[in-house]
């Protein structure tokens, strides 16, 4: 590992990447998963990749951006790049988040308080590279040489020399993908400066300015769901279809009449589910549905695009594409006459409807927006159905999302459940607000181009997998069946590909599923167990 | 030395400085509003910031009245000024060199507070038992803050310099700034120790200040202690080191802005949402011409849709 990296590094020797990661460096896991010659490591890109597509950051490229073609062609998105600055520091094009982002540009005191903070950084060896500080130190210091009067002449009277080049650009986009703005920097941070708030306006300036964004985030996310409905790529007749599978299996399985309602005007509760929990986790909407019913709750899903899917990766990268689908979202809540519109288990949906939304929805576009996490508790504790605990007697603990703890601040109401239906429920460490990412936070999860993924799960979500073995670590073994209980379906994602990747469910029991399921599973009136611990 | 020249140099750094200080907490104020961004813990959330709780934690939250606690707020931001909590919990290492360097300004700040009540006291005769006490005060704090400032300055200079985890992010000014507010306390420390009556020297400069009046003569360690802390004075408000100012807008207007929106705020946002947009790239094609709702509300168009 390449150890103090200089800022100014980013702009040299663009052919080849910048720093090097070793597996034997990274965060030591706990048996059995400490042997680095039994861990499966990262796949390395080829030769004829290299010819082909940008590699010169760590030796990972998520992104896939070709190499130019031409001088001219890199001189053309170096350009854009510094236009694309000016307009993310100008009030007309970036209202949105001028104020935070001047901010933490100007008034960080480089004091590296945030770093130990980062579960990247510290699964990594501590790379200096995945610093929260070392991408947002690149790009302040190309805004001030390169924006401000004379910004040339001090950044070398204060030895702040860096290049813009199409290195630099190409390196910083990659970079801007090795952060999955948790926001624990930010949490860490006296001056209040955010780091992840810096990465996430660098995503900006490629997606908005250059065009260049994560083929999973933009072509086969925002824009696909725009155009179709849902990123899942299912049309507004495709999801009715595969929810009354869902229905129909569920039918037969629990003995209930499970049966989803749709487009009900004027119905109390439109719920919005995250569409990849119909597509991979069937169950999630299917307890949902089974839980509501028998509630007697007035709801309903929607089959006007794209509120039937909760999904909106603008939150990630783009503004303009977040307000579309946000306003969508509204739209059809409004047509619908609906009370309130109910966050399904997807952490970024809540993040992105319920606050960040909430100074987009003017006037009667600001329908109340409630979490799933507070709709289920007042549901349990209601006294409308019957919960035996005794059925959730396992091992659970807890995965908080970000966007739901750490960004909303819910944090009790999940917790209030689990205390009440899994007898042996417990915490991790930290837990709350103070959580680690699982890793596939800001879209990482449905990211997997060239090694990415490989990246994703043994560098990203590493801190995460320490911190599920520990909570587990009074009973290690697989014959000990675990649930660990992540309410967020980009978590459910990339938990997935984590244990996947280990094999933690054969070698310690380990399974991971929604909130919802738990609820289900422990209802009186359920004959056979909801949950299947086959995965 | 000529009080005459540290008297023109006192009054044109402390105009430098407020109107400078002025003008960027105004620029900062008046920036528009943003999407919101909150971060827990959010301390005015009365009885669930102790764990990070909010508001959004309520059921059905918007039939309920909010509660919130400005006491919470002011306890948070009080540990964070004077004890570094953050530091003390995240970079244990950095945290006695930062701890003695800030409250080493804050006992500085509070002792020149002193000295020109104490010069009030001397223009008004006071009795002498009020203004000893005043004067005496002072000098523990000017004494206290001159070691401890020294200590930290330069602690955090030579932490700066030899820490691999923070060398590469340093630049000249990060130890200019490091280096001249050691030099302030540096020498203070020089001058209280080799001028009688410190705080009654300090006090008679600062009763002339109030009246226009110069005194005749300021000792030289005493003038150049003066005139290095007045070159500091005018240079901080052009550095980062304001952060005193920018942390009330990162904290009370970034992590715990979690205002619901108001007529007022819709007003606004309405303002925002018709300014023009000019980002380039193709699923934006802002042409300077639409303004955002144009560019919200476009619809995208997709061919194969009618298939399904």
């Amino acid at each position: 590992m390449k150890k103090s990296l200089k800022i100014k590094d980013i702009s040299l020797n663009g052919d080849v990447p910048i720093t090097e990661l070793k597996i034997d460096e990274l965060l030591p896991l706990p048996p059995p998963y400490d042997k680095i010659e039994e861990q499966p490591g990262w796949r390395q890109i080829t030769e004829e990749q290299k010819g082909r597509i940008v590699c010169n950051l760590d030796g990972v490229v998520g992104l896939s951006l070709p190499r130019p073609e031409s001088p001219e062609e890199e001189k053309k998105y170096v350009d854009l790049f510094v236009t694309g600055m000016q307009k993310l520091l100008s009030r007309e094009n970036n209202w949105t988040f001028l104020q935070p982002l001047l901010l933490s540009l100007e008034y960080c005191a480089k004091c590296q308080t945030c770093s130990d903070s980062c579960p990247v950084y510290e699964a990594s060896g501590k790379n200096d590279l995945y610093r929260p500080t070392y991408r947002s130190e690149v790009f302040r210091r190309l805004a001030n040489k390169y924006l401000k009067p004379g910004g040339k002449l001090l950044a070398k009277l204060n030895n702040e020399e860096i290049e813009l080049n199409w290195t630099t650009i190409s390196r910083l986009y990659e970079l801007a993908y090795r952060c999955t703005m948790c926001r624990r920097c930010a949490q860490a941070c006296p001056m209040g400066v955010d780091n992840g708030l810096i990465t996430h306006e660098l995503r900006k300036l490629f997606s908005q300015e250059l065009g260049w964004a994560p083929r999973e985030l933009h072509e086969k996310g925002t824009m696909l769901q725009l155009k179709v409905g849902s990123s899942t790529g299912m049309s507004p007749k495709v999801v009715k279809d595969n929810m009354e599978f869902i229905d129909e299996d569920y039918s037969e399985l629990t003995g209930f009449d499970v049966v989803t309602p749709w487009d009900r005007e004027g119905a109390d509760v439109l719920l919005i589910h995250n569409a990849g929990e119909i597509l991979s986790w069937p169950e999630n909407p299917a307890a949902f549905t089974i839980l509501l019913n028998a509630a007697g709750i007035s709801w309903t899903l929607a089959s006007d695009d794209p509120a039937y899917d909760g999904v909106n990766y603008g939150l990630f990268y783009d503004d303009v594409q977040l307000a579309r689908i946000a306003l969508k979202h509204a739209e059809v809540a409004k047509k619908l006459n609906v009370k309130k519109i109910v966050m399904g288990e997807c952490g970024h949906q809540h993040k992105a409807l319920m606050t960040i939304a909430d100074r987009i929805l003017l006037g009667d576009m600001n329908i109340p927006r409630e979490s799933s996490m507070t709709f289920l508790e007042d549901l349990v504790f209601s006294g409308k159905i019957k919960f035996d605990p005794s059925k959730n007697d396992f091992p659970v603990t807890l995965h908080d999302p970000c966007n739901i703890v750490r960004n909303l601040g819910i944090v009790e109401p999940q917790r209030r459940i689990l205390r009440y239906l899994c007898p042996q429920f417990r915490e991790m460490t930290p837990h709350g607000v103070d959580n680690y990412c699982c890793g596939g936070g800001s879209g990482f999860a449905v990211m997997s181009q060239n090694n990415f993924k490989d990246w994703r799960v043994a560098v990203g979500g590493r801190k995460k997998f320490k911190q599920i073995l520990d909570a587990f670590a009074d009973q290690p073994g697989p014959e000990v069946k675990k649930y660990l209980c992540a309410p967020c379906s980009n978590c459910k994602g990339q938990i997935r590909d984590i244990l996947d990747y280990y094999g933690a469910p054969q070698k310690s029991g380990i399974i991971y599923g929604g909130l919802v399921e738990l609820i289900v599973n422990a209802m009186v009136d359920l004959k056979e167990p909801f949950i299947k611990w086959e995965h | 030395m000529s009080a005459l020249v540290l008297m023109i140099c006192a009054y044109a750094a402390i105009v430098i400085f407020v109107v400078v200080v002025a003008y960027r907490t105004v620029k900062i104020a008046k920036m528009p509003v943003h999407l919101r961004w909150e971060l827990a813990p959010v301390p005015h959330e009365k009885g669930k910031s102790a764990y990070g709780g909010s508001y959004l934690e309520e059921y059905e939250r918007w039939t309920r009245e909010r509660e919130s606690s400005m006491l919470n707020e002011v306890v948070y931001m009080a540990k964070e000024i004077f004890l570094l909590k953050g530091v003390w919990e995240n970079n244990r290492g950095l945290w006695p060199f930062t701890f003695l360097f800030h409250n080493g300004i804050y006992l500085l700040a509070a002792a020149v507070a002193l000295i020109f009540v104490s010069a009030v006291m001397l223009l008004f005769s006071s009795p002498l038992t009020p203004l000893d006490l005043a004067l005496g005060l002072a000098s523990i704090l000017l004494i206290a803050a001159y070691c401890i400032g020294v200590a930290g300055s330069f602690g955090l200079l030579v932490k700066r310099y030899v820490d691999p985890d923070l060398r590469p992010f340093n630049s000249t000014s990060t130890y200019l700034n490091l280096a001249l507010l050691g030099l302030v306390f540096a020498t203070g420390l020089y001058a209280y120790f080799s001028t009688a009556d410190y705080s009654l020297e300090l006090g008679y400069f600062a009763r002339s200040l109030i009246t226009f009046s110069p005194q005749s003569y300021i000792s030289v360690p005493l003038g150049v202690h003066i005139l290095i802390a007045l070159i500091f004075l005018t240079y901080l408000p052009f550095t980062y080191m304001i952060h005193f100012v920018a942390k009330y807008f990162t904290y009370h207007e970034v992590r715990w802005n979690d205002r619901p929106q108001s007529e007022q705020m819709t007003r606004k946002l309405n303002e925002l949402l018709q300014q023009p947009v000019s980002w380039s790239a193709p699923h934006v094609k802002g042409d300077g011409k639409k303004n955002w709702v144009d560019t919200a509300t476009e619809e995208m168009k997709d061919e194969k849709k009618s298939e399904n």
